[in-house]
């Protein structure tokens, strides 16, 4: 029998044994489908920066034509609801138990004040507990008011200066096209460094490791043997993943699929093998489970891009999140799904997925020692 | 497995004992603060039983697992087949098999899935697999268990599972840590029945045992004691060899027996067993001892000595 295929006969024990492992403990299989799909959509749903449906309690102390209608010009689209059209103290009562997020407030007289040419001023209380809430009232309420004021100087000789804006790949602005792919890569990953960090940590608890040292199989056998079954099965998660953002939250896929699944691929070997290093490290699940979570979750969620801009960051995070791969598939996916871009702009990402990977498995192989001591 | 072995590493042959099997070479190795091997040597020779016998902590894993190659040594060098273990080379574990203490089966795995796996990791063809798995679960009595989980198997079974995944690679030298520890007196003669067959057929085994009444079974025997090794040898010559003599005391009340016995210098060593009192004395003192203990209604009856006596006897040796 040749090397290579005792090679391969022992890669392919290990995973065979791998996979009875996982069908016999319906948790691995719980956490590495179901979970990324509910925490999908439950981030999907409920991280949102899309607001509409204010409720704002309405102060109109003036009551005339021009005060209903600025009113009116303010209730008329989706993004605000009048609350209550009520006195100062109920509004800061409604406001403090947050049953409106803001008030506007219209002083009497601001009819008179127009009619005479002077400046109409009217009020906004806003509740500035949450700064992005707080800052989408303001802009929302600006623009609101601006194209009431902009009606009212209809007349006037110079029409004002507008700018036009067109706004690419997302032009409706959704939270979701911009937070499911990065979503997704951030699920996949730590679902994809937790599985394989308890695979091999198991070994070690459960005394197996023993046995296998003292047999014929190799490091690198045992490391593969891991990574495959799970590899599977981050793919499958990719493709759940992928399918929810398309089904449910409407996010286009407009470059080539075969590019974005070869893209997880390559993501998926470089998480999973993160796992198997932690693992081959800490010798213990419990430990390892915190520092996978850890070194899953922490980097994924900051330092990928998916939440923050990258150029936002400060010089030593940018130079940090350069070895953070979650920050290279974020880029592909959003390129992929929402822009179409091609493999002419996206290989630099894939160089980087790649080289992660073949460095972290060949790191998990270099440290996990042949010794029980 | 029908492959050559590698060429012998340079220097790995060096004093290398011809025809012998294992060679443990002044092994040292601490934990901390517990020095688990200090200065442990023996050598097991080809197609030999040995017994690693010694109280719980003496070294005895520790030692098994330095043959295995699977701790690291601060010094001395152990030998499988002339060969460093510890290398890591694959045709020293091709023919090395393993059955630890502690489980280390697969305990979601049935049975056959669990030998399945091991036959694997050795490249087993599915033929041979088939004709030796069939043969080591009729000895083993586990055929009617095959679909049965590792984790549902009695102490006996588990431990019969795990020698049977050790075998099925045919190994030449066999290892074997504490296999009779936790097993029920049937399988436990099942057990040394299977091992002597072994032998017989050529095999190399090393086991190590807290059980010195298994001692004898064994052809040589090494007492193991704080990692280093009491003494070694033939299990009759160890025992012909026992510089004290060996009495049971009959009659007399015990307490008034005991505090006589503590007060003579040649009573080596007393241990009670149910109702009678086994005691150790310097050789040709049994009648000073038994004109002692005459006035208290008490009479001295030689018995064989046996292994624990020898153990005993070499320990306070060592002490004095």
């Amino acid at each position: 029998m040749t090397r290579p295929m005792r090679f391969l006969i022992r890669v392919g024990a290990m995973a065979s044994k791998e996979v009875m492992h996982i069908r016999r403990d319906p948790r691995t299989l719980y956490m590495a489908l179901a979970m990324p799909v509910v925490m999908l959509l439950i981030f999907g749903f409920g991280v949102s920066f899309d607001m509409d449906r204010i409720p704002l309690v309405v102060l109109d102390g003036d009551r005339s034509v021009a005060s209903r209608s600025l009113v009116r010009a303010v209730s008329a689209g989706h993004e605000f609801v009048i609350a209550a059209d009520s006195d100062e103290a109920t509004a800061l009562r409604m406001i403090r138990r947050g049953q409106a997020l803001a008030g506007l407030a219209i002083p009497a007289g601001y009819q008179r004040e127009l009619a005479a040419g002077r400046d109409g001023e009217i009020q906004l209380i806003v509740d500035g507990a949450d700064g992005v809430v707080a800052n989408q009232i303001l802009s929302k309420i600006d623009g609101l008011v601006r194209a009431e004021s902009l009606r009212r100087i209809d007349l006037a000789a110079e029409p004002p200066l507008q700018v036009k804006v067109f706004t690419l790949f997302n032009p409706e602005a959704r939270s979701a096209l911009f937070m499911v792919p990065g979503l997704a890569v951030y699920l996949l990953a730590i679902a994809a460094v937790l599985l394989t960090a308890l695979t091999v940590s198991g070994e070690w608890e459960r005394g197996s490791m023993e046995q296998l040292f003292a047999s014929p199989v190799g490091r690198l056998e045992i490391v593969l043997g891991k990574l495959l079954p799970y590899l599977g099965l981050g793919m499958l998660q990719l493709l759940l993943v992928v399918a929810v953002g398309a089904m449910i939250f409407d996010v286009p896929i407009r470059g080539s699929a075969t590019l974005l699944f070869l893209a997880g691929f390559l993501f998926l070997i470089g998480m999973l093998g993160q796992g198997l290093f932690i693992s081959v490290v800490a010798r213990n699940q419990l430990v390892a489970t915190q520092a996978g979570a850890l070194s899953s979750l922490l980097p994924s969620l900051l330092l990928s891009g998916m939440l923050v801009p990258i150029e936002n960051m400060p010089r030593i995070l940018q130079v940090l999140s350069s070895v953070v791969p979650a920050r290279y598939f974020v880029h592909a996916m959003r390129g992929i799904m929402l822009k179409g871009s091609g493999l002419s702009i996206l290989w630099g990402d894939l160089v980087a997925l790649a080289i992660f990977a073949l460095a972290i498995i060949a790191l998990a192989t270099a440290r996990f020692r042949r010794r029980l001591a | 497995m029908a492959q050559a072995p590698a060429a012998a590493t340079s220097g790995a042959t060096l004093g290398f004992e011809p025809g012998a099997a294992l060679e443990a070479q002044a092994l040292v190795r601490r934990f901390g603060a517990t020095q688990a091997l200090d200065g442990l040597s023996f050598t097991v020779g080809r197609g030999q039983l040995f017994g690693l016998v010694g109280a719980d902590g003496a070294g005895k894993t520790t030692a098994i697992r330095a043959l295995a190659g699977l701790i690291s040594l601060d010094s001395g060098r152990a030998l499988v087949l002339g060969r460093d273990p510890a290398q890591g080379r694959a045709a020293v574990r091709e023919s090395l098999g393993l059955m630890p203490q502690q489980a280390s089966l697969y305990p979601d795995l049935s049975v056959g899935e669990n030998l399945r796996f091991f036959a694997r990791l050795y490249c087993l063809p599915r033929a041979l697999f088939h004709e030796r798995s069939s043969r080591l679960l009729e000895i083993t009595r586990l055929g009617p268990f095959l679909d049965r989980r590792a984790d549902a198997l009695s102490g006996g079974m588990y431990k019969k599972l795990a020698l049977a995944c050790a075998l099925l690679h045919r190994p030449e030298v066999l290892l074997l840590d504490e296999p009779t520890n936790g097993v029920d007196p049937v399988s436990r003669r099942e057990l040394w029945a299977l091992l002597h067959e072994l032998v017989h057929d050529g095999m190399t085994v090393l086991l190590s045992t807290p059980y010195m009444d298994e001692a004898e079974r064994c052809h040589r025997v090494g007492f193991i004691h704080h990692g280093r090794l009491l003494l070694a040898g033939e299990p009759r010559a160890l025992l012909a060899g026992l510089d004290d003599e060996t009495y049971e005391v009959e009659g007399g009340e015990r307490e008034q027996v005991d505090e006589r016995l503590a007060n003579l210098a040649e009573v080596h060593a007393a241990s009670p067993a149910g109702s009678t009192l086994r005691i150790a004395v310097a050789r040709g003192s049994g009648g000073t001892v038994g004109a002692a203990l005459k006035p208290l209604a008490a009479s001295l009856r030689p018995v064989a000595p046996n292994f624990e006596d020898l153990f005993l006897a070499r320990v306070r040796q060592e002490a004095a």
